[in-house]
C-alpha cells in the first residue's frame, strides 16, 4: 500500500513554506563592528573618512547612470534539484534513476526540454528541464537564463573530505529549513539582523529619492531585505493597503479619522508600542506614495491568473514601471512561493513538484515578457533561491532535506544560455555525496551573490566588507554569468 | 549578569545588552512589595522570587490577569475574577468541564457527509466557535498557544476529511491543555492531521534496492520545534555556551535514526478510507513498512523489535521519554508558553521557576501543565504591577488575539448557529493571521524573532508577533476590526452591545468601559483624552448616534498602540 492510495488528490501544500522568514541574532556583532570601527576612527580619523567618501562616491556614481532592480524569487521548503533539472546524458540519468526509481522523470518525457547551452559541459554531461518548466526553454534559448548547477550556503570552499573532516567550518544546523533559508538570505542562521538584499540596499538607497521603496517585499517579511539601515517595505499582491477609517470620515467624524492618524503616526517610549508605531507610520506615508504611482502603471503583458507568484511579479513590474515616478534607481524586490519540501509528490507529470514548477515556469516566463514590454530587460535580474536542495535517494513519494541545489539566473543583463558551476556527480557516496545524495555545493552563495551585487553597482571593496561576509574566503569572486 | 542568547526555541533572539546602563527600576525595601530586580544592562525587569500580588486589588488588575489566562473576558467574567484570588480561579478554570468537541459538532452539523469529501469547509466555522464562545476561558487560551507549537495547518493538508483531521487534533490538543505534556507529544504523534502535515503517514522503511529512505520530516521538526530545540539550554532558557559558542542538540545522524520510528504508521481506516473517522483516531500501523530494525538517536538505542503495532508503539513510547526526559525540554516549552501568555522577553530567572514547575509539580510529577500554567500566570514577573509599566515588558497581542478580544468582549455569538466567519489569512481585507492556517510548521511567527530596524531591535529583544506586523497588515487590521465592530462584514456574529448603548451619551463612560475591558485600563489618560474629543464629535441624541458612537470607540481603542501591546 502505498500513501497515494488514500490521498484526496489535492496538490498538498508543503508544511514547511515561511512566507516570513525570522530575523536577528547578531545585532552584538553589528554593535562590535561598529564599536571596533568607531576605536579605528579616534586613532585614525583622517585615513577612515577618506575611506568612507569613496566608498560613498563610488555607490553615488554607481546609481548616477539609469535604473536597476533585482528580484529574488524564494521557493521556500527546499526545491527538490534533481527533479528540476534533470540529468540527461544516458549514463548520468541512468544513476539518477537508480537512486530515485520511484520517483524519478522518464527520460523520454525530457526529450523537449534538453538544453543546449552555448558551451557544452565537459564529458559528455547534458541536462533537460522538468517537462513542467518548458516555457522556460526558450528564455535559455533567447541566451537570457543561466543556470547554477550546485549552489549552497558555504562559509569557504569546501569539499567533501573537508565536510567528513570538520576540518573548515560550515553553515550552522544545515539541513534546517529556517536557519538555511536564512543563511541563504543573510549569511547566517535564523536570528539574523539584515540579509545581503538589504545590506545592498544600505549602499545604494541614497542614490534613490524616495529611500523608502528601496528594498519592497510582496512576499512576507523577509530577512533577505533588512539593512542595518533600510528597512524593508512591504506590500501586497493586489497593491497597498489604504486606512479607511482615515481616507474617509470615521463613522462620518472627521475628528475621529485624525483620532487615527495620531494613533497610528505617534512615537511612544514603551518598546513595542514604539515598534509597532513605527510600522503603522511608514504604513501611513508609504501607501499613499505607492497608491498615487501606481495609477500611472501600464503593464500590459498578461500573466497568468490564479498563479500567487505570478500575482506578486506583477505588482513588481508595476512598480518597475512607475519607478521614475517613485523616483528610485536601485531596487531589490523579494516574492517567495512555498511548498516546495517535496516529502511527498515528487514524480509523477501532474504530481505536486512538477505543479509547482509549472507555476513558477508560467509566473517567471510572464515576468520576463513584461520586462521586455517595458524596455527594462536589460534592466532587471531574477534570480531563485531556496532553503537547500534535496536528497537524490527517494523516501517513499518524495525526497528529504539536503544542501546544494539548482537555481536560475533571467534576464538580458545575464550571459544565458549556458550553465554555472560544475556539474555534479550522482552517485551514492560519490565525490560530491555527503549521504544520500545531499550535494556539498561546489558554488557559494556569496559567489552567486557578489555576481549579481557587481552587476547591481557594488564596489568590489563593499562586497567585502559590507555586503556578503564569506566572500572573503573565495579566490573567485565574480562568476562571470553577468554581462 | 551578561545573558547568552535567549534559548526559547529558536531564533538567535535572546538578550544582550553590553553597554546599556541599568534604569533605576529596582529596589530591594523589603518592607515594600517588590519594585521587580534589574538586570544589568537590560530594560528587562526581572520579577522577584516570591510574589505578594496575590489577589486583584482592582478591575484593572482582574482585566490584566485575564488579558493573559484568556482569550479575551466580558465585564461580568472580570467582576467575577476580581472577587477571587488568582490561585483559586486557576482551580476554578482547571475543573471546568469541556464543552462540545470539534469532532463532535462538525458531526452534528453534517460535515461528515459524503458531499464535504475532500473539502475543507467546517473547520474555521468550528474554531471560531470554541475561540469565540467556549466557557472555559484558560482552557480556549492554552489550547491557541499549544496549536501555534505543535503546528497543523489544514491549508492544503492532504485527507478526504481535512476539517475533522484538523478537529480532532485540536480537540486532542485541548484534551491535553491542563494534562501532561507527554502524553500530549504521544497523542499528537499519532494523530492523523500530524502525520499527513509533516508527511509521516505512510512514511516507509529504506529500501535498498531503490535507495530509498525513511522520511525524516517528522523526526528533525519534533526535536527542533516540539521538544528540545537547536542548542543546549540552561534551566533558565539561556544557551549553554562552550568556548563562547552554543552547542547543537542533534545531529543529522540522530535524525536519520529517529526517523526509523516514525515509519509504518496509517490512518485507521478500519471504517473506510474515505469517512471522517479514518481521521479522527490514532493512527495504526501498516506493519510491512515499518522498520522494525534498531534505532540509535541522541545517545539512546532502541533495540529491534516486533514488526507490530505493539512493537511499533514500544519504540515511539521509548523514543517520546528520550525526548521528554531531554534536560532542554522544560526551558525550550517554558518560555514558549511564557511568551504566548505573559511577554516575549521573560527574565531568565522566570524561565527558570517556570521549568522548574516543569520537572516537577511539587508531587514528583515531570510536566504537569497545570503546575507550569500555575507557574507562568502566579509569577511575580507575570503579576507584579510596576514591571508591566517598564518600558520592555509585554507582548505585541497577536491579531487573531484582538479579533478574540472584541468577540468575547461582547459576547458576540453566531446569528445562524453555523459560525460563519471563515479563513482570516488575508493580509488585505482580513487579519493577516487566522487559527490553523499557518502558512509553515514554523508558526505565523519564531519565539526567536527580532524585528530589524525597530526600538526592540536596537535592543536585540524578541518580538514573535512582529513577524507578522508591516505596512499591509497593520492598515488591513485596522480596516478589518472597523467593519467588524460595526457588522459591515461578519453579519452572522452578532456581539451584545447593551451595556455600550447604555453609556454611550458619555462618552468618557464609553471609553473607560472599552478600555477597560480590551485594555485592562492600559490607554493612558493622554490618549483617552484625545479620544474622548473625537467620539464627542459624534451625536448621541439618537440610537443611530449611539452606534457610531461606539463603533468609532470601539475602533480607535482596537487600534491603540497601548492596547495592541499586552503589558
Amino acid at each position: 500500500m502505498t500513501d497515494s492510495s488514500f490521498r484526496s488528490g489535492r496538490p498538498p501544500v508543503s508544511a514547511h513554506f515561511p512566507g516570513v522568514q525570522p530575523d536577528n541574532a547578531s545585532r552584538r556583532e553589528f554593535l562590535r563592528r561598529t564599536g571596533a570601527l568607531s576605536l579605528a576612527a579616534s586613532a585614525a580619523p583622517w585615513a577612515l573618512s577618506l575611506a568612507a567618501m569613496g566608498e560613498a562616491a563610488a555607490a553615488a556614481a554607481s546609481t548616477s547612470d539609469n535604473y536597476k532592480a533585482l528580484v529574488c524569487i524564494f521557493l521556500y521548503g527546499g526545491n527538490d534539484y534533481a527533479n528540476t533539472l534533470v540529468a540527461y546524458d544516458q549514463a548520468t540519468y541512468n544513476a539518477y534513476n537508480s537512486l530515485r526509481s520511484n520517483i524519478a522523470i522518464g527520460r523520454d518525457l525530457l526529450a523537449q526540454t534538453v538544453l543546449s547551452p552555448t558551451t557544452a559541459l565537459p564529458n559528455g554531461r547534458q541536462y533537460a528541464l522538468a517537462p513542467t518548466l518548458a516555457p522556460l526553454l526558450p528564455i535559455f534559448n533567447a541566451g537570457a537564463l543561466s543556470i547554477a548547477l550546485n549552489v549552497g550556503t558555504l562559509v569557504q570552499p569546501t569539499t567533501k573530505a573537508q565536510y567528513n573532516a570538520r576540518s573548515v567550518p560550515v553553515p550552522p544546523k544545515l539541513f534546517s529549513h529556517n536557519d538555511q533559508s536564512s543563511y541563504w538570505q543573510a549569511s547566517a542562521p535564523e536570528g539574523a539582523s539584515s540579509g545581503w538584499g538589504g545590506r545592498m540596499g544600505d549602499l545604494l538607497a541614497s542614490g534613490n529619492g524616495n529611500s523608502t521603496f528601496t528594498c519592497v517585499s510582496v512576499a512576507g517579511n523577509a530577512v533577505y531585505l533588512s539593512g542595518n539601515q533600510v528597512s524593508q517595505y512591504q506590500v501586497a499582491s493586489s497593491g497597498p493597503v489604504a486606512v479607511e477609517g482615515i481616507k474617509s470620515a470615521m463613522f462620518g467624524s472627521t475628528a475621529c479619522s485624525t483620532a487615527l492618524k495620531g494613533l497610528m503616526n505617534t512615537p511612544r517610549t514603551q518598546l513595542l508600542e514604539n515598534s509597532y508605531a513605527t510600522v503603522s507610520a511608514r504604513a501611513l506615508t508609504a501607501n499613499d506614495t505607492l497608491s498615487n504611482a501606481l495609477t500611472a502603471a501600464n503593464v500590459a503583458t498578461v500573466f497568468p491568473t490564479g498563479n500567487s507568484l505570478a500575482d506578486q511579479l506583477k505588482l513588481v513590474a508595476q512598480m518597475i514601471s512607475v519607478s521614475s515616478a517613485l523616483g528610485t534607481k536601485r531596487q531589490v524586490f523579494f516574492v517567495s512561493m512555498g511548498g516546495f519540501d517535496n516529502h511527498e509528490g515528487l514524480g509523477g507529470a501532474g504530481g505536486a513538484h512538477a505543479l509547482l514548477l509549472a507555476g513558477v515556469a508560467n509566473a517567471m516566463s510572464a515576468f520576463y515578457q513584461a520586462t521586455k514590454d517595458l524596455g527594462v530587460s536589460q534592466k532587471v535580474t531574477t534570480f531563485t533561491a531556496s532553503d537547500f536542495g534535496r536528497t537524490l535517494n527517494s523516501n517513499s513519494s518524495g525526497s528529504d532535506h539536503g544542501w546544494g541545489g539548482v537555481q536560475f539566473v533571467m534576464g538580458d543583463a545575464v550571459k544565458g544560455k549556458s550553465f554555472i558551476g560544475a556539474a555534479p556527480t550522482l552517485a551514492n557516496d560519490g565525490p560530491d555525496d555527503v549521504g544520500q545524495g545531499r550535494l556539498v555545493p561546489t558554488t557559494g552563495v556569496d559567489q552567486f551573490g557578489a555576481t549579481l551585487a557587481n552587476w547591481f553597482g557594488v564596489s568590489p571593496s563593499d562586497q567585502i566588507g559590507v555586503v556578503l561576509p564569506n566572500l572573503k574566503n573565495y579566490s573567485t569572486r565574480d562568476l562571470g554569468f553577468m554581462g | 549578569m551578561l545573558v547568552a542568547c535567549g534559548g526559547g526555541g529558536g531564533g538567535g533572539g535572546g538578550s544582550s545588552f553590553a553597554g546599556l546602563s541599568a534604569k533605576d527600576t529596582a529596589t530591594t525595601d523589603a518592607a515594600q512589595p517588590t519594585r521587580g530586580v534589574a538586570i544589568l544592562g537590560s530594560p528587562i525587569v526581572a520579577g522577584a522570587a516570591t510574589t505578594t500580588y496575590t489577589t486583584p486589588a482592582n478591575s484593572k488588575d482582574a482585566a490584566r490577569f485575564l488579558s493573559q489566562a484568556s482569550p479575551g473576558a466580558t465585564r461580568a467574567q472580570i467582576a467575577a475574577m476580581q472577587a477571587m484570588s488568582y490561585s483559586a480561579w486557576l482551580d476554578a478554570q482547571f475543573a471546568s468541564p469541556r464543552s462540545q468537541t470539534h469532532v463532535d459538532w462538525l458531526t452534528a452539523q453534517d460535515y461528515g457527509s459524503s458531499k464535504y469529501l475532500g473539502q475543507v469547509k467546517g473547520l474555521d466555522n468550528t474554531v471560531w466557535r470554541k475561540f469565540i464562545s467556549s466557557p472555559d476561558l484558560l482552557r480556549q487560551r492554552i489550547t491557541l498557544a499549544f496549536s501555534e507549537i505543535f503546528v497543523v495547518s489544514i491549508d492544503g493538508l492532504n485527507a478526504y476529511y481535512p476539517q475533522f483531521s484538523v478537529g480532532y487534533f485540536l480537540d486532542v490538543l485541548e484534551a491535553n491543555a491542563f494534562g501532561n505534556y507527554r502524553s500530549l507529544l504521544y497523542d499528537v504523534s499519532r494523530s492523523a492531521a500530524m502525520g499527513t502535515y509533516l508527511t509521516y503517514v505512510g512514511n516507509q522503511l529504506g529500501d535498498p534496492a531503490t535507495g530509498s529512505e525513511p522520511d525524516e520530516n517528522y523526526a528533525r521538526e519534533i526535536m527542533q520545534l516540539f521538544t528540545i530545540g537547536l542548542y543546549k539550554l540552561n534551566n533558565d532558557g539561556t544557551q549553554v555556551l562552550v568556548d563562547g559558542a552554543p552547542v547543537e542538540t542533534y545531529t543529522q545522524a540522530d535524525v536519520s535514526g529517529l526517523a526509523r520510528v516514525f515509519t509504518g504508521w496509517f490512518n485507521d481506516t478500519s471504517s473506510g478510507t474515505q469517512t471522517p473517522a479514518a481521521f479522527t483516531q490514532p493512527m495504526v500501523q501498516v506493519s510491512s513498512i515499518y522498520e522494525e530494525g534498531s534505532k540509535t538517536f541522541l545517545g539512546t538505542t532502541i533495540p529491534a523489535g516486533a514488526k507490530t503495532l505493539a512493537g511499533a508503539l514500544d519504540s515511539l513510547n521509548r523514543a517520546i521519554d528520550t525526548l521528554f526526559n531531554h534536560p532542554n525540554i522544560p526551558p525550550f516549552v517554558c518560555r514558549q508558553l511564557i511568551q504566548r501568555l505573559v511577554t516575549s522577553n521573560p527574565s531568565p530567572a522566570y524561565v527558570n521557576r517556570v521549568a522548574n514547575a516543569f520537572i516537577n509539580n511539587g508531587s514528583g510529577v515531570r510536566g504537569d501543565m497545570k503546575a507550569v500554567i500555575r507557574q507562568i500566570l502566579l509569577d511575580d514577573e507575570a503579576r507584579n504591577p510596576f514591571i508591566g509599566t517598564t518600558i520592555a515588558f509585554g507582548k505585541l497581542r497577536e491579531p487573531v488575539m484582538r479579533f478574540l478580544n472584541w468577540a468575547r468582549g461582547w459576547n458576540a455569538t453566531s446569528t445562524s448557529g453555523g459560525w460563519d466567519i471563515g479563513d482570516l489569512s488575508s493580509a488585505a481585507d482580513g487579519l493577516g493571521q487566522s487559527p490553523m492556517h499557518s502558512p509553515s510548521v514554523f508558526n505565523f511567527f519564531r519565539p526567536g524573532y527580532v524585528p530589524s530596524n525597530s526600538d526592540l531591535g536596537n535592543y536585540n529583544l524578541n518580538g514573535p508577533e512582529f513577524q507578522i506586523t508591516n505596512e499591509s497588515t497593520v492598515s488591513g487590521y485596522v480596516n478589518f476590526m472597523q467593519r467588524a465592530v460595526s457588522g459591515q462584514i461578519l453579519t452572522d456574529l452578532k456581539p451584545d452591545y447593551g451595556t455600550l448603548t447604555a453609556i454611550a451619551a458619555d462618552s468618557g463612560a464609553l471609553l473607560d468601559e472599552i478600555n477597560l475591558v480590551l485594555a485592562a485600563g492600559q490607554l493612558s489618560d493622554a490618549t483617552l483624552a484625545t479620544l474622548k474629543v473625537a467620539v464627542d464629535t459624534i451625536s448621541a441624541s439618537n440610537d443611530a448616534g449611539k452606534l457610531n458612537r461606539l463603533y468609532a470607540a470601539l475602533t480607535l481603542v482596537l487600534a491603540s498602540p497601548e492596547y495592541i501591546v499586552q503589558k
